[in-house]
């Protein structure tokens, strides 16, 4: 009996070992999910009030890392009611047809330190689209906390139709930034 | 000019100046932002914010027009001059009648407007006020929205264009009867002047 005991403290700890290889849980009320863009030429910014994220990661191997983030496109949010009444509408979000965005992705690269950069697919409005995001991570026990921001061209899913596929009002330039904090879950 | 004063009856009511020169200085001011907004070189911000303050404006001048023809239609107005010729009575009442059309028609034809622009953007009266599209319109297909928008632009423009016209021939009408005629035609529309009264001691 004596015998086994390092055999089950060996079993115990390689049911140990993929919790490393945690599954984290995006905080919402820690997290944000903001865009900046430009009307006639001045800057505005908002943030998507709904979305939800998991991210799978282990720090011993980034490169199986994934992460999702499901996001209302029906929730976007810059204070103007103008511009809040249009986005959800067929030229731009289009959320009665389109009601989720979502952003999936595998592999994490590390960058050197907490910098790091993923490969993912962005789908809005059903086009799916590569996106490369570069971020940082920090890992403080069970805490997760990454900051990251990509550069997008609103046009690259279609967002602004019709008259509004032009540049003339609305840049096509969208810079969409996270910082989001995440839980391990148990 | 007449030097006897003019009765409270001669002149309209506190509430029908009150709409008129409301309204002057609304249409006045609409009338200079739609001139401005199709034709002066406005950096691509102010122009977009001049048609959101053009869209508020043109409702409220709605509003108010609504209500001032309600009051019109219950209130009747002093007589004209009694020797005015009756052709030009006739010609008065007309071009009375087309403003009031015009008051209210024109805000109808720009909330058409708004309504088919192909940019379906959302009215929101002085950025607080939702104010919906008119569905049968925005509903269109953007082919059809696109094929239409011109012609109630030129209906909106053109409609302008004759309110303009008629503003103009209304005010020189009043200077004349004013100055030339020199009957109560324009003070029937202006406040009536305070009767002086009895100072209750000499220092007041």
């Amino acid at each position: 009996m004596m015998r086994l005991l390092p055999l089950a403290a060996a079993l115990v700890l390689a049911a140990a070992a993929p919790a490393t290889a945690a599954t984290w849980t995006v905080d919402p009320a820690k997290s944000t999910l903001g865009f900046a863009g430009t009307q006639t030429g001045e800057g505005f910014t908002g943030r998507f009030k709904t979305w939800t994220g998991t991210i799978d990661y282990d720090p011993a191997k980034p490169e199986a890392a994934h992460v999702s983030i499901s996001i209302d496109t029906g929730s976007a949010a810059t204070g103007d009611p103008q511009r809040d009444e249009a986005m959800p509408g067929e030229d731009w979000f289009d959320a009665s047809k389109s009601p989720k965005a979502t952003f999936e992705a595998t592999g994490f690269t590390p960058k050197g330190g907490d910098q790091f950069e993923t490969a993912g697919t962005l789908t809005i409005r059903g086009a799916a689209k590569p996106v490369t995001l570069p971020f940082t991570l920090k890992l403080d026990g069970d805490t997760a906390h990454a900051t990251g921001k990509a550069t997008l061209t609103r046009t690259t899913w279609g967002v602004g139709q019709g008259d509004w596929a032009s540049d003339q009002y609305v840049g096509f330039g969208v810079d969409v930034t996270l910082d989001l904090t995440a839980k391990r879950q148990p | 000019m007449s030097a006897k004063a003019i009765t409270p009856a001669e002149r309209y009511t506190a509430v029908a100046q009150a709409f008129h020169w409301l309204l002057a200085l609304a249409l006045i001011g609409i009338v200079i932002m739609g001139l401005a907004m199709a034709h002066a070189p406005l950096t691509p911000a102010t122009k977009f914010k001049l048609y959101q303050l053009h869209k508020s404006v043109g409702i409220t001048i709605l509003a108010l027009a609504v209500l001032r023809l309600l009051w019109r239609l219950t209130h009747r107005p002093p007589p004209l001059p009694a020797d005015m010729p009756a052709l030009e009575k006739a010609g008065a009442h007309g071009a009375h009648v087309v403003l009031y059309g015009l008051m209210i028609g024109l805000p109808l034809v720009g909330w058409a407007l708004v309504s088919i622009s192909p940019f379906n953007l959302p009215t929101v009266l002085y950025g607080i006020l939702p104010w919906p599209h008119i569905s049968a319109l925005s509903s269109l297909p953007r082919a059809t929205k696109a094929a239409w928008e011109p012609t109630v632009a030129f209906v909106h423009a053109y409609g302008a264009y004759l309110l303009i016209a008629l503003v103009g021939v209304h005010v020189l009408a009043a200077l004349r009867h004013h100055f030339i005629i020199g009957d109560d035609t324009l003070r029937r529309m202006l406040p009536g002047r305070r009767r002086p009264i009895m100072p209750r001691n000499p220092a007041e």
